[in-house]
């Protein structure tokens, strides 16, 4: 496995490049608000829906689910609110980075995560983008590695032109090219 | 039939002519259908397992009804044995000199092409009706989802031999070409040949004995899957048995009731009870073991690790080094009292999605051996290692007494409360003493777990420790991480923890509540590494 021109010279770790230290950049400035809006477009479908069920006359319903299903309406959007907040603010603190070398995922507002992928190990891209995401022109950046599906590396809400980009730039990268 | 073994003998001597008289559509033998059968009956066998009970419960009136399921059982065999036919007419396989063709399929109809530098890995296994007539089956894994994998059904075993050491010699030729310079295109065949040729000599690493694979029969627990598996059937099982006890006239009722034993001979009886279910399960795993891997070898050919076991199908796998992901060294409870060990050499996960240890799974695995074989093995792997270092002066770095903290206070704290509240509210004291002894214990085994946790790195490896009661120790080189993903909630962050997860082609594993500049440091040393070692991960 010894090669002639390998050097493995020893490296003090503070000369390491961090991840402590990354440029991050945010996430689409739709992002963040369209997720409130499918959210709360939700919420209001099941809201609607359970008063439907409560005032049509044309099904009798059962006395006791007739009696709580204001409760259950109420439950369902406070709840549905919070969570809307909360994903809310999870969605701005979302943001990535890259270097030259590899690509980094923030997320999590109480939880925070940092997920980083080396561009060597990058199996291959994809670009998803649903009907919503279309309409607006958001994309989503996944890459996969050999590390299983549970473990795919995914950006959320890129601007369609800063996702192609990113996969150009991945594709054209030279450790992809060698070793992909 | 009779032309391969022919052809094959050519092979070696000159390649265009293969190329030439291998060149067609070949046909199995015969003995295919025996395949063919088999694993139809055993894709049928899978589904019907849920018509046990239905057939359990109506077993009465379809034995006085011969007339019925006589018919339909004939009728389903000679559907089994047509279906085989059929599949074993329709399928065709063509081999060139650098890629494979097969056709099968009777309804839907398959063609699959494969060049052999995208082959992964070799297996060759042997059912046990193979071996009268010495054929066996090639299986091809390639990188891609497991479906895809091309299985060469019934081959001559030397003609298999062959064909995988043609292939894996590509395979080989192809993984030089990217890393040096190019070889001329035309001497590529003939290096590949002269290669295998001088390296034929296997060297023997390990063999097991039967007396070791009874010992990893009793230490692996694989008895509770198959408890699990039973669950179902529970009820029944437990009633055949009392009825079968009663025909014996030992009535259990009568045998546990405090009136007429004393305290003392109810818990013997209780005792001998489970012994012996636990004798019989015991022996179950016994058997399991020696079918999986009777006649173990481990043995390394160049640089491929192959291993060969099996009482009634023979497997063979094989796994070139560069493959391999990461040495797992396990030990539970009962190996450490019995000084044994098992040894584990991943790879990647996406060649046999199934995760179990049996023979079958592409990972290799050595059962139950001594310390020092152990050690010598993981050595021959990853000669500049430190794991027995690092072991022996207990050099890992531990992680933080929190995680005791965090797992008593958030997890099992409030369980307890939860339970004992209102069993101290109802005044079932025995109940409540019992809750509290096993929360206590729960409490141990955390404590437990937080002293087996540890990690430790050099130049070339990360090591982790984890375990409850037995140790395990995990080594892979820092190049093979595929991702790393650093996690922290808000009280870690106040406490500067964090955990870490490494992600690897075989699996992810993660250290739990390690310093922050500890976390920070193993991520941004193995991202340096990988990017740095230009070295492949396969």
């Amino acid at each position: 496995m010894l090669e002639n021109n390998f050097t493995n010279p020893t490296i003090s770790i503070e000369q390491l490049p961090t991840i402590l230290t990354l440029d991050t950049q945010s996430l689409s400035e739709q992002y963040a608000p369209l997720n409130r809006l499918i959210n709360l477009g939700f919420i209001l479908f099941v809201c609607v829906l359970g008063m439907v069920l409560y005032f049509q006359p044309f099904v009798g319903l059962p006395e006791g689910l007739l009696n709580s299903l204001p409760f259950f309406i109420w439950i369902a959007s406070v709840l549905g609110f919070l969570f809307t907040w909360l994903s809310y603010a999870r969605d701005l603190v979302k943001s990535y980075s890259l270097r030259a070398l590899d690509l980094h995922y923030t997320s999590g507002l109480f939880f925070r995560k940092v997920v980083s992928q080396p561009i060597t190990r990058i199996q291959h891209i994809e670009l998803k983008r649903g009907p919503i995401e279309r309409k607006v022109g958001l994309a989503t950046l996944q890459v996969f590695s050999a590390g299983g599906e549970m473990h795919t590396f995914q950006i959320p809400g890129l601007p369609v032109e800063t996702a192609q980009q990113l996969r150009q730039y991945i594709l054209q990268h030279k450790d992809v090219i060698e070793h992909g | 039939m009779d032309k391969r073994p022919s052809s094959s003998t050519t092979d070696s001597s000159n390649s265009a002519q293969t190329s030439e008289t291998i060149d067609d559509w070949q046909v199995l033998s015969p003995i295919a259908i025996l395949y063919f059968t088999a694993s139809i009956f055993k894709h049928l066998f899978g589904n019907l397992i849920y018509l046990i009970p239905a057939l359990a419960f109506s077993y009465k009136s379809i034995i006085e009804h011969p007339f019925i399921w006589l018919p339909l059982i004939l009728v389903a065999f000679s559907l089994l044995t047509l279906f085989a036919f059929v599949s074993f007419k329709v399928y065709r396989y063509r081999l060139t000199t650098d890629n494979i063709e097969i056709r099968s399929g009777i309804f839907s109809k398959k063609y699959l092409n494969l060049p052999f530098s995208r082959v992964q890995n070799v297996k060759i296994e042997q059912p046990i009706y193979y071996r009268l007539t010495g054929h066996a089956c090639l299986q091809l894994d390639t990188a891609g989802s497991a479906k895809n994998e091309a299985k060469l059904v019934a081959i001559k075993l030397d003609f298999a031999q062959q064909l995988k050491k043609r292939i894996q010699s590509q395979v080989q030729n192809n993984t030089e070409d990217i890393n040096q310079d190019p070889p001329p295109t035309n001497s590529k065949e003939q290096l590949g040949h002269s290669q295998d040729s001088s390296s034929t000599i296997e060297t023997m690493l390990n063999t097991r004995k039967l007396s070791d694979l009874v010992i990893h029969g009793i230490t692996s627990n694989r008895v509770w899957i198959l408890l699990g598996g039973l669950a179902p059937f529970y009820d029944n099982i437990f009633d055949t048995v009392g009825d079968w006890l009663t025909t014996l006239e030992i009535d259990l009722t009568k045998l546990f009731s405090l009136q007429t034993h004393s305290l003392l001979e109810v818990v013997l009886y209780a005792l001998s009870l489970t012994m012996l279910v636990m004798f019989v399960l015991v022996g179950f795993s016994v058997i399991g073991a020696i079918i999986n891997f009777y006649g173990y070898t481990l043995s390394k050919l160049d640089d491929k690790y192959i291993r060969r076991s099996g009482l009634f199908t023979k497997h063979e796998v094989s796994m070139g080094l560069s493959r391999l992901q990461m040495i797992i060294q396990k030990q539970d409870w009962l190996d450490v009292l019995l000084q044994r060990i098992n040894l584990q050499f991943e790879q990647s996960n996406s060649f046999g999605k199934n995760h179990n240890l049996s023979a079958t799974s592409s990972k290799i695995i050595v059962p139950s051996i001594k310390p020092h074989e152990c050690q010598a093995l993981i050595d021959d792997a990853y000669p500049n290692n430190a794991l027995e270092a690092l072991v022996c002066n207990n050099g890992f770095e531990s992680i933080s007494k929190r995680f005791i903290l965090r797992n008593i206070l958030f997890i099992f704290m409030p369980l307890w409360l939860i339970t004992i509240i209102p069993a101290v509210m109802d005044g079932k004291f025995m109940i409540s003493t019992f809750i509290c002894a096993l929360f206590l214990c729960l409490c141990g085994l955390v404590v437990i777990r937080w002293k087996r946790w540890g990690v430790a790195r050099d130049q070339n490896f990360v090591y982790l420790r984890k375990g409850l009661i037995g140790i395990d120790y995990y080594c892979f080189p820092t190049y093979k991480l595929q991702q790393t993903q650093f996690k922290q909630n808000l009280l870690m962050k106040k406490r500067q923890l964090a955990t870490v997860k490494f992600v690897l082609a075989s699996g992810s594993h993660k250290v739990p509540m390690i310093t922050e500049k500890l976390a920070y440091q193993l991520i941004n040393e193995g991202l340096y590494k990988v990017e740095s070692v230009h070295k492949s991960w396969m």
